[in-house]
């Protein structure tokens, strides 16, 4: 069993000493400062997070994306055809992000994310994750698309953009990357073309983690079992989820619990999260279970977060019968 | 007064540069609460002019002293504490409030700012305040034990404030609820809450909705327990009037129809089709034009320009529909 994280490490916190990146960006909007001074600023808080991460004992970690404005924005700017549109509401968060717009082909080189990856690969000896925008949901992010004329073309054009980043990760050397698909939870009528979607990442030949947050995968835990994926990450807070009363429909796939709500405040007590884990232990065997808060510590003040990952190793070691 | 096609805005305008610095001031402890609420009411003047100025029929009181339209109430409310930095989007970063006790409201939270903005105009005022809903999907909820708890015991609040406004004389209160649509599973709460918010109100209230996929909640959204919806009609390209084709629209209308999210300016011929696409669904009586959302974001002049087009136009529309029978156009009832 293993502890890990997903998605966006917060940027900033309450402490006047923690606004670094807060200050440097405001300063480049004015452009007081490069675009280099910029990236330095970037790179501390990078460097900061993997360290809190590290600190806190999560054995598999990622870069925190500090540098994702949002879930589709990396993307979204560096791929050719592709705009960015106006600000939405992100799923049910008071958090907002900017809609692709789809004015052509969509093309890219697939090295988006590889100049990130190289520099936190560089910061860390832990295990590091990569992380893509699962193509179905910058498929249904998409406010307008001007090149394809149905949604599955849309995807599948999508797919296959991701797939070529996904490869640009397992060669700057990523052996595990997260697919985060809120998308594919929210909407299980789509469940068959996500399929068809996920087809095309895993030909790029990278273990990948289908991480689908937000909603309870409840009605889907079958479909789920048949994705071509390594890991699945199924959200147990956000939502009521019975997913632990019949986990064991996941056998075959390693299980990325999310025991620790990452959008709430309230605090799980490290016993509460070790239940539900030996639950989970027994059902699938320790080789085959990973816990994780439900979804991107972003959506949290950052002293919470660090709380959460406490409560989160703490829960995981005494499901595993490590002393605390 | 005219009464057809009344005009309005949505509630919040920008803070004056100098209001800005003693909001800094205030918060670094350079400057009283007495100095700050007298520049408060100053930008309150100001705002209430330029509204009379422009001509807009119903007016606001501008919001000059909150900061946002939850953490306003979390901090004056009992139950709630500070929470800390969350990011909204881009580097813009709120402190989301946390519910960690039992809801109370130990004083009037908007009254005397109502007070003072109405006895500084003959033209009413709207009273303003923020959801039970929104004020949960907005906050973390430590305290209640679901949501729905939370949302209840927030109404609870909410409705004693609604009443002191309506006791101190306000025509229209408005109570927003732009998080309605968070989870559209939901609804039946956010009705059930609002309707403990306006059980006892004569008052004409109105709700104001926005981002977010309002087609998830319609038809549902026409049970809210309000007279009037205010939607953002102009950023989605007047796409959910499609939906009032299938499930005929109920309720009163304020139509946004000049975006607040971009700085360039519609055209008041562009800002008239908004109003005359409206129309095809509610009667000019019922229909109110306004700026899709608050203005807090947009600058004084960007504002008394955007508001400018919506006056223009809404006075262009009632200029054809008293001609007579216009021949391509048709007239609602």
């Amino acid at each position: 069993m293993k502890t890990t994280v997903i998605g966006a490490f917060p940027k900033i916190s309450d402490d006047p000493t923690g606004q670094e990146l807060r200050r440097a960006l405001h300063r480049h909007d004015r452009k007081e400062v490069d675009d280099e001074a910029l990236d330095v600023a970037f790179d501390a808080t990078t460097r900061a997070a993997i360290a809190e991460m590290e600190h806190a004992g999560i054995d598999v970690i990622n870069d925190g994306q500090i540098r994702w404005d949002d879930l589709c924005a990396a993307f979204a700017r560096a791929w050719g055809g592709l705009s960015r549109g106006p600000l939405e509401r992100f799923y049910d968060n008071n958090t907002y992000y900017r809609q692709p717009v789809i004015e052509k082909a969509i093309t890219t080189h697939g090295r988006t994310l590889v100049g990130d990856y190289k520099a936190a690969r560089a910061m860390t000896k832990k295990p590091l994750k990569g992380a893509v925008c699962g193509p179905l949901t910058f498929a249904t992010l998409t406010a307008e698309d001007r090149a394809y004329k149905t949604l599955d073309e849309r995807t599948l054009a999508i797919a296959d953009a991701t797939a070529s980043e996904i490869r640009g990760l397992g060669a700057a050397g990523a052996t595990l990357v997260d697919v985060e698909e809120p998308a594919l939870v929210a909407r299980p009528d789509l469940v068959p073309l996500a399929r068809r979607a996920y087809e095309r990442l895993a030909a790029a030949g990278v273990p990948l983690a289908l991480q689908a947050y937000f909603f309870s995968a409840d009605r889907i835990l079958d479909e789920l079992a048949s994705f071509p994926v390594a890991q699945v990450g199924i959200d147990l807070r956000s939502r009521d989820s019975k997913a632990l009363d019949r986990i064991e429909a996941l056998k075959g796939k390693t299980v990325v619990l999310g025991v620790v709500d990452a959008r709430n405040t309230r605090l799980e007590s490290a016993s509460d999260v070790a239940r539900d884990i030996e639950r989970a232990l027994r059902a699938l065997g320790p080789e085959h279970v990973w816990v994780a808060p439900t979804t991107g510590l972003e959506y949290l003040p950052h002293d919470i977060a660090s709380r959460k990952l406490a409560v989160l190793v703490e829960g995981a070691r005494a499901a595993a019968g490590v002393p605390a | 007064m005219t009464d057809v096609l009344l005009t309005t805005t949505v509630g919040s305008f920008g803070k004056p540069e100098y209001l800005q610095t003693a909001r800094n001031a205030f918060s670094r402890g350079k400057l009283s609460e007495s100095e700050l609420t007298e520049l408060e009411r100053k930008a309150t003047r100001e705002w209430i002019q330029r509204q009379e100025e422009v001509g807009l029929d119903i007016l606001v009181d501008g919001e000059m002293y909150r900061g946002d339209m939850v953490a306003y109430f979390a901090d004056l409310l009992e139950g709630f504490r500070n929470g800390g930095l969350v990011r909204s989007y881009g580097n813009r970063y709120y402190h989301k409030p946390i519910i960690s006790g039992k809801l109370k409201r130990p004083n009037p939270m908007t009254v005397e700012w109502f007070t003072y903005a109405q006895s500084l105009t003959r033209k009413p005022v709207k009273g303003m305040l923020t959801g039970p809903y929104t004020m949960l999907d907005w906050s973390f909820n430590e305290a209640y034990p679901t949501r729905r708890d939370a949302a209840l015991a927030l109404a609870e609040v909410i409705r004693q404030e609604a009443e002191d406004l309506q006791a101190a004389g306000a025509q229209y209160i408005q109570i927003d609820e732009p998080a309605i649509h968070a989870r559209p599973e939901e609804i039946g709460i956010a009705i059930e809450a609002m309707g403990i918010v306006t059980q006892n109100l004569k008052a004409k209230t109105i709700s104001h909705i926005c981002y977010g996929d309002f087609a998830a909640i319609y038809p549902e959204v026409l049970d809210l327990p309000v007279d009037q919806l205010d939607l953002a009609m102009a950023n989605y390209e007047y796409r959910w009037l499609d939906l009032f084709d299938e499930h005929p629209f109920t309720k009163e209308l304020a139509i946004g129809i000049v975006d607040v999210h971009k700085h360039e300016l519609e055209s008041v011929a562009e800002a008239a089709e908004g109003i005359r696409k409206g129309l095809k669904y509610v009667s000019a009586d019922r229909l109110y034009p306004h700026p899709d959302c608050g203005l807090k974001t947009r600058t004084v002049d960007e504002t008394i320009a955007k508001c400018r087009v919506v006056v223009e136009a809404a006075k262009q529309v009632r200029a054809e529909l008293k001609a007579p029978a216009a021949p391509t156009r048709e007239v609602p009832a």
